[in-house]
């Protein structure tokens, strides 16, 4: 593992464009977004200042797993066309300089919420970051094919984190954005995992597509994307939330299975023809930041 | 002054910089936090 780190780049200090980039910032927009959401759906609305604060520390948070996933996976994501050109895998960076900068992330993320807001907040963003990195990136996802379906808890705090710093407690509504999240990550990851799926297998990641096949996770995805709309709609039926969020979410929720079910009837194996999965990932990307927006926009403009 | 020894000083320098920025940035952040913990008006 320390091959790639005598490279003559990794001898020179990296750029600090380089540091940025460890942190994923692409995955962190959505990341910091279902934050914000969990934030202001929240009853109680902190202070500016503190309420900035704990969403950066999210944010950061993020970066954190980001960078010490890709320390722990920069053999991996050389073997990978879509990930090869990231810092550690290019030579770019050393291998100790992505660690000292993830785990240094990782710990003032969580002193800084705590200080900031309350030290559960820090509690729940110090278990998520432990979480993506030991449970998923360390042990689930080189292991099992089920690695995104309880991987995908890590990415499901948070709004959980957003609600908990503004109000210091649980809630039954916080704990729906979580469960949406979780359910969502699975028929999102898998239907990205399809059409690149020989990168999954050149790189040794036993993804569904890789182990069970084309058939078995388009059902995977199908049925899965069941739950999820139920996840998205309970909180309306329960009466946590107003008609705006109602509609939205059944209106969104719909369109999802309707996608997911022309994946299903699929039966094409070359990338150049899965168009319903492409679509699908795309579609989910926009379905989870379109309902976190109704429920804000329901809370805040309607309920 | 070789091109290498060139490229680690600006490196280093353009480092520096984002690291000057950014402990700026945590000493006004942690100057507000104060201010709305403490529950000051001003």
């Amino acid at each position: 593992m320390q091959s790639l780190d005598m490279t003559p780049a990794a001898l020179l200090p990296a750029d600090w464009r380089d540091f940025l980039a460890l942190t994923k910032p692409r995955v962190m927009s959505l990341v910091v977004f279902s934050g914000v959401c969990g934030l202001l759906a929240a009853p109680a609305m902190p202070p500016f200042a503190l309420g900035f604060t704990a969403i950066l520390c999210i944010a950061l948070g993020a970066g954190a797993c980001g960078a010490l996933n890709q320390w722990y996976e920069v053999e991996i994501d050389a073997r990978m066309r879509r990930t090869a050109g990231r810092p550690l895998p290019a030579g770019r960076m050393s291998r100790d300089s992505a660690l000292h900068f993830g785990v240094g992330l990782a710990v003032f993320s969580v002193l800084l919420m705590g200080v900031a807001t309350n030290w559960l907040a820090a509690a729940l963003l110090a278990v998520s970051i432990l979480f993506y990195v030991l449970v998923y990136t360390v042990w689930l996802k080189p292991r099992t094919a089920q690695n995104i379906v309880i991987g995908g808890a890590a990415g499901a705090f948070p709004p959980l984190i957003g609600w908990v710093a503004a109000t210091g407690h649980f809630a039954a509504l916080p704990l729906f954005l979580f469960a949406i999240i979780f359910l969502w990550t699975p028929p999102h990851f898998w239907a990205l995992s399809l059409f690149i799926r020989s990168d999954y297998a050149a790189a040794g990641i036993p993804m569904l597509p890789v182990v069970a096949g084309a058939r078995t996770t388009r059902r995977h995805i199908f049925f899965y994307s069941l739950p999820m709309a139920l996840a998205a709609v309970a909180p309306w039926l329960l009466g946590l939330t107003g008609p705006l969020y109602g509609i939205a979410a059944t209106g969104l929720s719909t369109l999802f299975i309707v996608l997911a079910a022309r994946v299903l009837s699929n039966r094409a194996t070359e990338p150049s023809e899965m168009r319903p999965e492409k679509k699908l990932f795309a579609y989910s990307v926009v379905y989870l930041f379109a309902l976190f927006g109704a429920l804000v926009a329901d809370r805040w403009i309607v309920w | 002054m070789s091109a290498d020894d060139e490229l680690i000083r600006k490196r280093q320098r353009d480092r520096a910089l984002v690291m000057a920025l950014l402990l700026g940035a945590f000493v006004i952040l942690m100057f507000f936090i104060t201010v709305a913990k403490t529950g000051l008006n001003w």
